[in-house]
């Protein structure tokens, strides 16, 4: 197969006919493999958070629930084009696959080449939108540079409207990284780990006040954005979807606590969007780092997006979750279960005249059920097989509620019994316990047990 | 008790609610019905409805003035949805029929959609969310494909009648392009030109020819996007079950990554 020839067909390509400025060797299509290769393991790829409709000039538009285009094998969501712009990385965070001392293939693509390859693949409904990272070319304003020539490039040549998520990278001009702002829906700046030792340790080119910075200097952008909007409608609009950023885990010996509660406070103190999680893989063999043979953390994983969703959706505080006492969750339940268990003075709830808040802190009833319960009840009495038909998961939430002063069938409110009849039932008990036979297992909690297979990582709901 | 059987579509609804209502012979005693092919009962006399546009105007007119365009869209996307749903307890059409019966006797009419504990409201909730989720399929998982003449033409098999929701968000998204959504199961098509509104059209008589006529560049971005998947994956997290259950098995066979990887029988 004759790829430099296709490739001439790709960059000169029907839809718009502007000239390539690139050299054709490697092929866009070693380019890209090279490049997704090296961005896979940034966990964010959600495309939610803007709601913009198309105005009819270019192509594209964005929904704030997002859309996912495809599943990967890993049952990951594959929403945006995530690739890196380069993986010739000066840095050697010990952590990275394209640390600057790893003999591995590199690549840089071109603006045009990343436009090319965002529009065509939008148009075929692949993808809805790009994620661009990329490695430390040169130094971090240069890269920098470069990510805005493209998505500058993307924004107003070719009137693309779809999502794009940018990072920031540490360290660059503050005036490029507000230029990038105005452009792109979402963008995050990764905190890699969760304590400055452990960054020290493993990043030695970072530190924490150079991942804090762009960080804040895009938080107070959007802050002012947002009276700029309220004053002027048409204000053109700095990142609408906001901000995230993801930490690794397992890398360093951080607990659940500790994690959680530096979550919390990027929630609180930087106004972010989202917080991922990504279990550490040992692509390096570094010696100082878990093994390569020992699997990714998933399960531990799972528990803190969980967690996660209970801080953002649920009102709960990370004190209430976990403590200096018992800093780890546990493996067989899940963190809402887990609390409810550790609460039975709350409890029985009593569906026709508990609050929307109380209702949200019953295992098995989501933000979603608990809206429907408060406005289906005042149209008549709740019964439990409505319950059912309105999305509560009954086998859960059975012990912990009461529809007209009257439970399911009788239970008992008490925590060793409740347990044990949760766990009877083996689809309550995650799939990794299941296959390792969880009766062997001595210790409780995620962070000493490590398991394969994965849990769901889902970035969008369904009704 | 009167039954009105009415064809399965939204015009044949609306018609059967005019005709019920206009029967004056009391709501206790009708019901409707949209299944053709349903057993017959004793003590029932059946009345055959014939879709009448003018009637099935009016009853959209009033709906929309009395009860709000939000409502009238949740109807829509009802009769919609497929309705052969082992969950149902109730007839699409009787389910409307009742829920429009509910929210007219009510001063805030369109407020009965949230009381989901009535049989009624709760057959249209769970219609309701067959079609929207359906069409969120559609919108993420249906792939496009450049013919030689630039169009993008797109095939999908919806068990639900979801065309019209598709379109109007791909009408949105790609105003310059031409394209043409092929609905395989319900023969319909919905055709787009560019910086116009898209049409739906009957495709009983589609060339099919037309959608192996690929553009010069149509495989290669094919094989750019397959090699981006199998690229993305993290082979230490592999996890198939998790595959099948966000993107179930149905709509493989119309996107370009999955189809291949399809067990054939």
């Amino acid at each position: 197969m004759n790829y430099a020839a296709d490739n001439q067909n790709l960059i000169t390509n029907v839809y718009k006919n502007s000239a390539p400025a690139v050299s054709l060797s490697p092929t866009v299509m070693e380019k890209l493999k090279i490049l997704t290769d090296a961005a896979k393991y940034d966990v964010a790829c959600t495309s939610s958070g803007v709601d913009r409709g198309g105005d009819g000039t270019g192509i594209g538009n964005a929904k704030s629930c997002g859309i996912c285009h495809t599943f990967a094998a890993d049952g990951r969501c594959v929403s945006l084009l995530k690739i890196l712009f380069t993986n010739e990385c000066v840095f050697n965070c010990s952590y990275c696959q394209n640390n600057c001392t790893n003999d591995i293939p590199r690549a840089t693509f071109t603006p045009e080449e990343i436009c090319t390859l965002t529009i065509e693949f939008y148009r075929r409904n692949y993808i809805e939108g790009l994620f661009l990272s990329s490695g430390i070319i040169e130094s971090p304003t240069y890269t920098m540079g470069l990510i805005y020539q493209a998505i500058y490039k993307l924004r107003t040549f070719y009137r693309f409207q779809g999502y794009i998520h940018v990072k920031a990278i540490p360290g660059a001009d503050p005036v490029l990284i507000e230029k990038v702002g105005f452009l792109a829906d979402r963008m995050s700046v990764n905190l890699e780990l969760p304590t400055s030792d452990a960054l020290k340790k493993l990043a030695p080119c970072k530190s924490r006040r150079t991942i804090l910075t762009p960080m804040r200097q895009i938080q107070n952008g959007i802050t002012e954005n947002k009276n700029e909007l309220m004053l002027y409608r048409k204000a053109p609009k700095f990142v609408p979807a906001g901000q995230s950023t993801q930490m690794i885990i397992g890398a360093t010996p951080e607990n659940d606590f500790q994690i959680m509660s530096v979550a919390e406070g990027l929630y609180q103190k930087f106004g972010l969007k989202r917080v991922f999680y990504s279990a550490f893989i040992n692509v390096n063999q570094n010696p100082g780092l878990p093994a390569l043979s020992s699997p990714p953390p998933l399960l531990r994983e799972h528990r803190l997006y969980q967690a996660d969703w209970l801080l953002r959706y649920y009102h709960f505080t990370v004190d209430e979750l976990l403590s200096e006492d018992k800093p780890n969750f546990n493996i067989y339940l899940d963190p809402k279960c887990d609390w409810a268990l550790r609460h039975l003075e709350y409890f029985p709830v009593e569906i026709g005249t508990a609050d929307y808040k109380t209702l949200l802190r019953v295992p098995g009833i989501g933000a979603k059920s608990a809206k429907r319960i408060v406005k289906a009840r005042r149209g008549s009495t709740l019964d439990f097989p409505d319950l059912k038909k309105i999305g509560v998961v009954l086998k859960r939430a059975l012990y912990f509620i009461t529809c007209s002063g009257r439970m399911m069938y009788p239970t008992k409110l008490d925590e060793d019994y409740i347990c044990r009849s949760l766990l009877n039932d083996s689809s309550q008990i995650p799939r990794e316990i299941r296959e390792q036979g969880y009766r062997q297992l001595s210790l409780f909690d995620d962070v000493s047990f490590a398991a394969p297979g994965g849990n769901p990582l889902r970035c969008r709901e369904r009704s | 008790m009167y039954v009105f059987q009415c064809e399965n579509s939204l015009d044949g609804i609306l018609t059967g609610v005019y005709d019920a209502w206009d029967s004056r012979l009391g709501h206790k005693n009708i019901q409707l019905s949209s299944d053709s092919c349903g057993e017959i009962l004793l003590f029932h006399e059946y009345i055959t409805v014939i879709p009448d546009l003018e009637k099935s105007q009016k009853v959209s007119r009033t709906l929309i003035c009395r009860l709000g365009i939000s409502f009238f869209e949740v109807i829509c996307k009802c009769a919609m949805a497929d309705g052969n749903c082992r969950k149902l307890t109730m007839d699409k059409a009787n389910a409307v029929y009742q829920a429009i019966v509910m929210a007219l006797a009510l001063p805030e009419g369109a407020k009965v959609l949230e009381y989901l504990a009535e049989p009624c409201i709760s057959c249209i909730f769970e219609l309701c969310r067959q079609t929207n989720n359906e069409a969120h399929y559609m919108i993420e998982f249906l792939r496009f494909a450049e013919l030689e003449n630039g169009v993008l033409f797109s095939m999908i098999h919806p068990k639900n009648n979801v065309l019209p929701i598709v379109a109007e968000h791909f009408t949105d998204r790609f105003p310059l392009e031409n394209f043409l959504l092929y609905d395989a199961t319900h023969q319909i098509a919905a055709v787009h030109k560019a910086s116009k509104h898209y049409m739906i059209v009957d495709a009983k008589d589609l060339n099919l020819d037309i959608i192996n006529r690929y553009s010069q560049e149509e495989q290669e971005y094919r094989k750019l996007w397959k090699t981006f998947f199998e690229t993305i994956a993290i082979e230490e997290r592999i996890n198939s079950k998790l595959q099948s259950h966000n993107i179930p098995k149905r709509y493989w066979r119309d996107t370009v990554e999955l189809k291949s990887k399809l067990t054939r029988h």
